[in-house]
């Protein structure tokens, strides 16, 4: 399949995984583009139905990150 | 969660979860390109997705 | 730039090697430069500003080790710096973060030579650190002074280049006396040895050569034992001290601040941030080598002190910003205006900024749509403005950078066009997208759209958010009586705020009390009985002695707590509260102490020397036992201050008697800074040091006509008894560990019952519950000037809330209760990490939960577990976030 295709839903908690990813932003290292990040406050604020949801939309994968 | 998502047909790999702080840019990158290459070789997900037909 | 967490992140010219200024030729970064911010005829201008109050902080070099032949630094690839090698374990380091041998040569060399190097670049199986390289050191570079940094940042890096080199790497370290006295350091150390199996080596190195084919370096130095030894490893790093450079001495001396002969800042042990200038306060490695946590209470501290000179003119220069009214969006539909962001090429390079433009204008409620070269600048800003209230936008997108950094800027652009802060939402396509994508420009576009269209999904749910005023009380209750609380309490009553002294004792002065003289000399009894008749004057303390504490309630800006003096019980109202309580000695259970009066605590010596006690002048033979009851299994910690006050009272022994024998036996001397020249003063005094290994303690025997006191020398390796009659004991410092207390503010304890600061290195001063602060030996066991500085610093975070009493606001985004759905089953009460939910006590909706909102960080966690979708989260709403989702879903 085509690698264009693959779309993980990424919940990424504000103050560590969002801010991991600013920092490989800032250092430019390179990865795969399939993740979309949706920026949550916490990983507290998760919720399974989240992940139900993203799935049910479509998604490929799901990826939770505190 | 894992296991009601398997008892609906979508493979543990497919769910991911971690913890990395905000100085840890390789770890991020290290586990984006895990998912991603675990993903792939599941291929898309075709389970539970909603049928817009 | 020098590193990517330059502040601002802005790249500057070296005018030193730049074509331009230097042979006016090249100019090609002017012509390339899309937002013409290049300007070559910018030069130094003098500004001429007038300030009240002086903060200096130059901050050090590090040791240049260039001029140490036998470690050839210059010459051998493979000898780094220690700072050299915070680079290489850096991610976005020269090597990003890989471990390797020639890590100066560029990662693809295009010379000729760098290239034949470059093949022999290997992976390291073998580095050694090289401790006091440019301290402690008076025959190579006259830096006789600890650098007091050097030990734990090796013990660091030794660690992090085993995680990031896997398990085969060994990493040695070559040190004198391992100076670990801070918070949580000695347990860093001992896992550092025992679970990273890093070997410690004691001994300090003779030479280093290098093989001239493979560039192996081999190290030569004598053993504990007397032995020369030869060992070949891949690396050596310097651990290099700090320095004050000869720009800062020459400003220093031109501001007519007094320094050491070793170049660092002059100041008094009661007035720790205070030059000998009046209006100048130092902060920082130049009032002595310190690492960071002490840095940042330094820098509260010199704050605090400038603020007690200028209490008398504050807010006399204030100017106020003009408000701007909201206009009101509720109920209309959403007119959503989408800006994209090409920062340069950083965005634009890789995405089609122009396609995703065209692409918003097709979302739904997006009527305006436009892209910017760079959205951060001042008259992007202001055209910004110009179209949310032309184009009437009631919901702002923008697709640029991350929020984290840029959110606040932008938020502040929509209340200047009278728009609510939270209808904005931003996303991140380049730190997410561009940066990282950059050799797949197409992908990279597709995911800006979809980032675009989540983003435009939530930003028609967002609503208008309201920030509540947080009523403070501007007065302070300080817990403990000590030099930190006195020294907060001072502090805070100077600027104004009615304070109240908590004692739980008669009198005021804590353990300060029972000390004779700081490590600088200054008498303490005399310099406390200032202070507190400084605090029991001023009018705006009230001192509560013989005073318990018997309940707390409330929150920051509004507590109430209820105090016991007697028989009396009284309620005080405080907006926060400062907690000061304090450390003692503890009692030793070992080397006969308690069984025989010649057996004393360090304290005890205190007392004898401050009373001039005649039994004193009996002794002949002095010895001092160190790590008592400290570094141990039981306490894990070291005490911090023993090794300087032993060493100290090693002195005064030797001075009132020449003739006295005085011995210390101790495990490492950690006299850090320039405590460092005392050890080096007691030594020429003829003070005996012999270390001792903690499974081979000394032996005491006490008899009739004396003190036997028997261990191995570790000089001669042989055993040796010492015949004394004054056994000084340094024993461990304990925190009075008071769970009721810390259960009253809800602050957390470690193991050992000192408290959990709110940052280890950036928040040392106060704790993660908002309004309460953090002071003097109660956080760790520190001496006179360090318990002074953070009684300082407290009271310049307790001061920096206070003084915003008037415009205090809680955040917007944060939980909040339909309390029709509530079942009152009260999982959020129960969950939430800061006693923000509590059930309603009267009214229609009593029994159901309500959010107190000036608690609640806005995580979400009461959100994601309510069972009956009663809570909400503003900002971060369920049907936001699901419209994310569904938003991604639309064109899978």
């Amino acid at each position: 399949m085509a690698d264009k295709d693959i779309k993980i839903v990424s919940f990424l908690c504000n103050w560590c995984s969002y801010g991991a990813a600013d920092l490989a932003g800032v250092s430019r290292m390179e990865y795969p583009a399939d993740i979309r990040v949706i920026r949550i406050p916490c990983s507290g604020r998760m919720s399974p139905k989240f992940i139900l949801s993203a799935f049910r939309e479509g998604a490929d994968a799901v990826w939770v990150s505190g | 969660m894992g296991n009601l998502l398997e008892h609906m047909g979508v493979e543990r790999d497919r769910v991911h979860f971690s913890w990395i702080s905000s100085a840890e840019a390789t770890k991020f990158v290290d586990v984006v390109k895990e998912i991603s290459e675990k993903v792939r070789a599941l291929g898309p997900n075709k389970k539970f997705v909603k049928d817009y037909n | 730039m020098e590193y990517p967490q330059a502040v601002p992140l802005k790249y500057g010219i070296n005018p030193e090697v730049c074509l331009k200024l230097t042979k006016d030729k090249c100019g090609t970064c002017e012509e390339v430069c899309p937002a013409n911010a290049i300007d070559y005829t910018q030069t130094e201008k003098t500004l001429i500003l007038d300030a009240g109050a002086i903060i200096f902080s130059p901050g050090f070099k590090p040791f240049d080790p260039s001029k140490f032949d036998n470690y050839q630094y210059v010459n051998y690839p493979n000898v780094v710096t220690s700072m050299e090698f915070e680079r290489i374990l850096s991610a976005s380091g020269p090597t990003m973060g890989h471990v390797t041998t020639f890590p100066k040569l560029p990662l693809n060399p295009k010379k000729k030579a760098d290239k034949l190097l470059a093949e022999k670049r290997k992976d390291p199986k073998k580095i050694a650190w090289f401790q006091c390289v440019g301290s402690r050191d008076m025959n190579k570079c006259d830096n006789p002074y600890c650098s007091s940094v050097c030990c734990m940042y090796a013990v660091k890096e030794a660690i992090i280049a085993k995680e990031h080199a896997g398990g085969d790497l060994e990493c040695s370290i070559f040190f004198m006396d391992m100076r670990t006295p801070g918070k949580e350091f000695e347990k860093y150390y001992q896992t550092a040895k025992e679970k990273h199996g890093i070997n410690f080596i004691r001994s300090r190195v003779h030479s280093v050569t290098e093989d001239f084919d493979t560039h192996d370096l081999q190290i030569r130095y004598a053993d504990e034992m007397g032995q020369i030894v030869t060992d070949v490893y891949d690396m050596v790093v310097l651990s290099v001290g700090l320095e004050i450079t000869p720009e800062t001495k020459a400003l220093a001396g031109k501001l007519g601040i007094e320094m050491t002969a070793n170049g660092f800042c002059k100041t008094d042990s009661f007035e720790p941030v205070t030059t000998s200038r009046d209006g100048i306060y130092v902060a920082g490695v130049f009032n002595n080598p310190k690492d960071i946590p002490e840095s940042v209470l330094e820098a509260s501290a010199a704050a605090s002190a400038a603020g007690d000179a200028l209490s008398e003119v504050r807010d006399t220069l204030t100017k106020e910003v003009a408000k701007i009214t909201e206009v009101n969006v509720v109920g209309e539909r959403p007119n959503i205006g989408v800006f994209i962001c090409d920062c340069g090429s950083n965005i634009k390079g890789v995405v089609d900024t122009a396609h995703v433009t065209e692409y918003a204008k097709t979302l739904p409620y997006v009527t305006f749509a436009d892209e910017n070269m760079y959205a951060c600048s001042q008259d992007a800003q202001d055209k910004m403005v110009e179209q949310i209230k032309e184009k009437k936008l009631n919901r702002i997108v923008l697709a640029a950078c991350t929020p984290k950094t840029h959110e606040p800027l932008f938020q502040e652009t929509l209340k200047s066009a009278g728009l609510n802060k939270y209808l904005f939402e931003m996303t991140n396509i380049r730190n997410h997208n561009s940066w990282v994508h950059k050799n797949n420009p197409e992908i990279a576009t597709q995911k800006a759209k979809d980032l675009v269209r989540m983003a435009v999904a939530k930003a028609a749910l967002a609503e208008p958010l309201r920030e509540e005023k947080i009523n403070v009380n501007a007065s302070v209750m300080v817990i403990g009586g000590g030099l930190a609380g006195l020294t907060a309490a001072k502090s805070l009553a100077t600027q104004g705020y009615d304070t109240h002294i908590i004692e739980k004792k008669e009198v005021l002065g804590g353990e300060a009390l029972k000390l004779f003289k700081t490590a600088q000399g200054e008498d303490v009894g005399e310099r406390l009985a200032e202070l507190v008749q400084a605090v029991t004057a001023h009018d705006k303390i009230t001192v509560h002695t013989n005073t318990t504490l018997e309940n707390v309630e409330g929150f920051v800006g509004n507590f109430k707590s209820v105090l016991k003096t007697g028989d009396k019980t009284i309620e005080l109202e405080h907006g926060v509260a400062v907690l000061a309580t304090g450390a003692k000695s503890s009692e030793p259970t070992e080397y006969g102490y308690g069984t025989d009066e010649r057996v004393i605590r360090t304290l005890d010596l205190d007392k004898l020397l401050k009373e001039n006690d005649a039994r004193l002048a009996a002794v002949n033979t002095a010895v001092f036992i160190q790590c008592v009851g400290s570094r141990e299994p039981l306490r894990p910690y070291c005490s911090r201050v023993c090794c300087t006050h032993s060493v100290d009272n090693a002195i005064a022994l030797k001075k009132r008697n020449p003739a006295m024998d005085v011995f210390i036996l101790y495990r490492d001397i950690r006299t850090y800074g320039e405590r460092e020249l005392l050890y080096k003063e007691a030594r020429e005094l003829g003070v005996i040091f012999i270390r001792y290994d903690v499974d081979k303690k000394p032996v005491v025997t006490i008899e009739k006509d004396g003190l036997k006191i028997s261990l191995n020398d570790h000089v001669l390796n042989r055993p040796v008894t010492i015949d004394a009659d004054l056994l000084t004991l340094a024993a461990a410092i304990v925190p009075r560990r008071d769970e009721r207390l810390a259960n009253f503010f809800k602050v957390p304890m470690n193991d050992e019952g000192f408290f959990i600061e709110k940052h280890a290195k950036l928040g040392p001063a106060e704790f993660a519950t908002a309004g309460v602060f953090l002071a003097g030996s109660a956080h760790y066991p520190k001496p006179v000037n360090e318990a002074i500085t953070q009684g300082r610093a407290a009271a310049s975070r307790a001061a920096t809330l206070l003084s915003k009493k008037d415009n205090l606001f809680t955040s917007g985004s944060i939980a909040s209760v339909d309390a029709e759905k509530c079942s009152s089953c009260g999982v959020c009460i129960s969950i939430c990490p800061y006693s923000s939910p509590r059930f309603v006590s009267e009214g229609r909706f009593e029994g159901k939960a309500e959010i107190n909102g000036v608690l609640c960080k806005g995580c979400g966690l009461c959100v994601a577990s309510c069972r009956s979708g009663a809570l909400h989260l503003r900002g971060f709403d369920t049907n936001q976030i699901f419209s994310q989702i569904f938003a991604l879903g639309e064109v899978v």
